[in-house]
């Protein structure tokens, strides 16, 4: 399998370690791992993004015009990194509703064969009381919608694996109920 | 202890630091700076994960780290030391004499390129630092080479006698892979310095001769570089191939996997340079003779193509085939890739770039998301108060985040480490000559005090310069991941060191008048302000300097639950944006529809200190 995900949101959003998520899943897969992270001054609020490759590559960065999947935490972080996919690839986006994506770029996405799913992460991980769970909630919805290849024991030993003790139990609840969220989109 | 076969995903830092510590190395030191700073933590994390006693310390900044580097390895023991590569500007004076007298135990210097740049006021290419010293350099392409690389560097160190430099851009460092972890080594080596006067404090007389022996030495380097297969060597080598690609570091694995996704291989042969300097000439002027053309794809600048003898067939940023700045980004190798494939009639590659989506995104106008202050930074209170008290004043300031209050426009210039004092007292200076008095207020970080503000301010309290300094004393280095300072006292493995308290230190650089305050406090901190300027105007008066004392909040979150104020904005808001525009805290919304100014409670972190943002006084506490 080669696989090449690209996670996009603001300072503060988790990315970094949605992307340490992904990369110990990789391993679990027995695949290599290879990825770029955004350090330094533009984490202070700035645009934050993680490029992960997995499987045979050589390189860390995606080109444009390659990637597979487009998790983005943020509604602006999108338009500016839909660039990266790939005719026929994924986008999971952390945003209220659909309606408030612009129309003209929905229609560009079609045309392009790229599956496009928005999912309130925010809002879902607001009520369970971490906002900063949003992240978890999206990668969760991801999973539940059956579109993505991963399953969902391998991401929750992954959860268990890299979260910190007081975040565990948290980090979990958001994954479950974005995984339903998924799963209802998948059965309608 | 690391099991055997082990792997785990590391930061290409990590896999430095790993290296470090894999190889034996015995000290270790640093001061922090992107793309370097996480070298430190995952050494200090191996060392107590294997249980070794390996000394590591954050200096005061990367001249003192590299001496002190330097001097461990004397003793004969192995020394690292690392920095990013503006850094390097610092301790070039040490890396020069250095390279003169040479070294015992195995010293690596890792400075890490920042091509972009995305976190660096330059984006210079420390191989060039190498060719300057004459120094060997290693480039990585991957973190896992990277790791392997300096195990040998630190072979190479101790064989020849001579600095070694490990040059990793940002996409090494900042990259991660599953990296194979291996063995410590164990080097049983007891400090043991060896007076030898005519090497170690050698006169100009002497030099001579060291500079003689170093040329030996580096030419030896280079023969060795010839032999070398592990780090220099040909993919592919195709017989009747007629165009080549000479690179090196981060450009050989995109240009790889380029090659690989576009079916490309069979097309083109490649050579890749992992010792650019000194450069095995016989192994590149060989791969040269047997194409018709050969690029040269390096980054950041043209090392590799200025040492090449025979330029005739050679292509690069010498005749305009490379852009001259900025990274070589998949994007920038494959379009390069494309165009010269074109031009030799190999192949005709179709630009993948979408013109339409891009037209699309450009026609929503996506505010740009720049960097700002954290919601709750203390930083953000001071640069608002200088703002108010004195307006018209030039604002000298340096690197840190504070170099951000760019954002709050109180912040004019930012040159280097240590300038904000510098140009402070330059200013004044140029003005005092025409008799002109001019308010100007310096800011600069507790740690970039610590760093560079010493000389710079005993400079200006000497030369009788009067303007007001403030000090942003959040009490660690924040920008680059939260290490401790002096002035907190703690030390790079956790351990506790003696405190440099700032304000004992600047009254040692002959300031009379300092006051601390907590810069949450606006109302207070603009009056001090203006006692400040009047103290710099009085007869008797001088420099003045105002520690604005508040922790970070980032790592000392608990601080915000002394006295949290929520606040809300009331009707009265009216849509001037006077606080977006001066006080920028990401906790505060425009909302274009209403006209008007709204709370995130995402970011905001009940500070409070934006009551004092509304000309209207439109932002209030809850419940008042």
């Amino acid at each position: 399998m080669k696989l090449q995900i690209i996670l996009a949101g603001v300072g503060g959003q988790g990315i970094l370690f949605s992307s340490k998520i992904f990369s110990e899943l990789g391993l679990r897969l027995g695949l290599d791992i290879m990825g770029s992270e955004t350090h330094g001054m533009s984490q202070r609020g700035g645009s934050v993004i993680a490029h992960l490759r997995l499987g045979k590559f050589q390189s860390p960065i995606i080109r444009t015009g390659t990637a597979n999947i487009l998790y983005s935490f943020e509604e602006n972080e999108t338009y500016r990194n839909l660039n990266f996919l790939r005719r026929g690839s994924l986008c999971f986006v952390n945003l209220e509703s659909m309606d408030r994506f612009d129309k003209k770029i929905l229609k560009y996405l079609k045309e392009r064969e790229i599956t496009f799913k928005v999912c309130d992460a925010g809002g879902a991980a607001t009520k369970i009381g971490s906002v900063l769970a949003a992240n978890i909630v999206l990668i969760g919805f991801s999973v539940g919608t059956g579109l993505v290849p991963f399953k969902y024991e391998d991401l929750k030993y992954v959860l268990q694996l890299v979260s910190r003790k007081k975040d565990l139990g948290i980090n979990l609840k958001a994954f479950e109920i974005g995984f339903k969220e998924g799963k209802l989109l998948k059965n309608r | 202890m690391a099991k055997e076969k082990e792997t785990r995903i590391l930061l290409g830092n990590a896999a430095i630091a790993r290296g470090i510590i894999e190889a034996g190395c015995h000290v270790f030191t640093s001061y922090p700076g992107t793309p370097s700073s996480e070298i430190v933590p995952a050494a200090v994390q191996f060392k107590r994960e294997l249980g070794l006693d390996t000394y590591i310390e954050w200096s005061t900044n990367e001249k003192v780290a590299f001496d002190n580097a330097l001097a461990a390895s004397l003793t004969g023991k192995r020394a690292a030391v690392a920095m990013k590569q503006v850094g390097l500007n610092v301790a070039s004076d040490s890396l020069m004499s250095s390279a003169y007298t040479g070294v015992i135990g195995g010293l690596v210097l890792v400075s890490c390129d920042d091509p972009g740049p995305l976190s660096s006021q330059t984006e210079q290419d420390s191989r060039f630092f190498a060719m300057f010293a004459k120094v060997p350099v290693y480039d990585p392409s991957t973190p896992q080479e990277a790791k392997e690389m300096v195990k040998e560097a630190f072979e190479l160190s101790e064989t020849f006698q001579i600095p070694v430099i490990l040059r990793p851009t940002i996409r090494v460092s900042h990259a991660k892979q599953n990296v194979k972890l291996l063995p410590v080594k164990v080097l049983d080596r007891p400090a043991n310095f060896k007076r030898d006067p005519e090497r170690w404090a050698a006169t100009p007389k002497y030099r001579f001769f060291l500079h003689k022996k170093l040329n030996e030495t580096i030419k030896k380097i280079q023969e060795r570089f010839e032999n070398d297969t592990k780090w220099n060597y040909e993919v592919g080598k195709r017989r009747g191939v007629s165009f080549g690609i000479i690179t090196c570091s981060v450009s050989f694995v995109v240009l790889l996997d380029i090659l690989e996704e576009l079916r490309l291989k069979k097309v083109v042969n490649v050579l890749k340079i992992g010792t650019p300097y000194p450069l095995p000439q016989k192994k590149v002027a060989e791969f040269i003779k047997r194409h018709k053309k050969v690029i040269v794809i390096e980054e950041t600048d043209s090392v590799i193509e200025s040492q090449i003898i025979n330029k005739s067939k050679v292509l690069g940023r010498l005749t305009g085939h490379i852009p001259l700045q900025g990274e070589l980004a998949p994007d920038v190798i494959y379009n390069i890739l494309a165009g010269v494939l074109k031009e030799h009639g190999i192949t005709n590659l179709k630009k993948i770039i979408d013109t339409k989506l891009k037209r699309l995104v450009e026609s929503l106008n996506l505010n740009v998301r720049k960097p700002t202050l954290c919601a709750g930074c203390p930083e953000r209170g001071v640069f608002f108060a200088i703002k108010k008290a004195l307006p018209k004043a030039i604002y000298p300031s340096d690197i840190g985040c504070y170099t951000l209050g760019l954002n709050l426009k109180a912040v004019d210039t930012v040159l280097d480490m240590g300038a904000g004092i510098t140009f402070a007292s330059g200013f004044y200076q140029a003005y005092f000559q025409d008799k002109n008095d001019i308010p100007i207020v310096a800011t600069m970080g507790d740690s970039t005090f610590y760093h560079a503000g010493t000389a710079s301010l005993i400079n200006a309290v000497y030369n009788k310069t009067r303007f007001i300094l403030v000090i942003l004393d959040n009490e660690i280095t924040a920008m680059t991941g939260m290490q401790p300072t002096p002035g907190l006292g703690i030390r790079a493995d956790g351990s506790e060191g003696n405190k440099i308290p700032l304000k004992e230190l600047i009254k040692g650089c002959g300031v009379k008048w300092i006051k601390t305050i907590d810069p949450y406090d606006v109302k207070n901190l603009i009056k001090l302000l203006k006692k400040a300027r009047e103290y710099t105007q009085k007869s008797d008066g001088g420099i003045a300097v105002i520690i604005a004392k508040h922790p970070c909040i980032i790592p000392y979150p608990e601080v915000l639950k002394d006295n949290p104020v929520k606040v809300e904005i009331t009707e009265d808001c009216n849509g001037c944006m006077y606080c977006i525009d001066f006080f920028e805290c990401p906790a505060l919304l425009r909302n274009e529809e209403e006209n008007r100014v709204e709370i995130d409670r995402m970011f905001c972190v009940d500070c409070g200190v934006c009551l004092n943002a509304c000309p209207r006084g439109a932002i209030i506490p809850v419940g008042n």
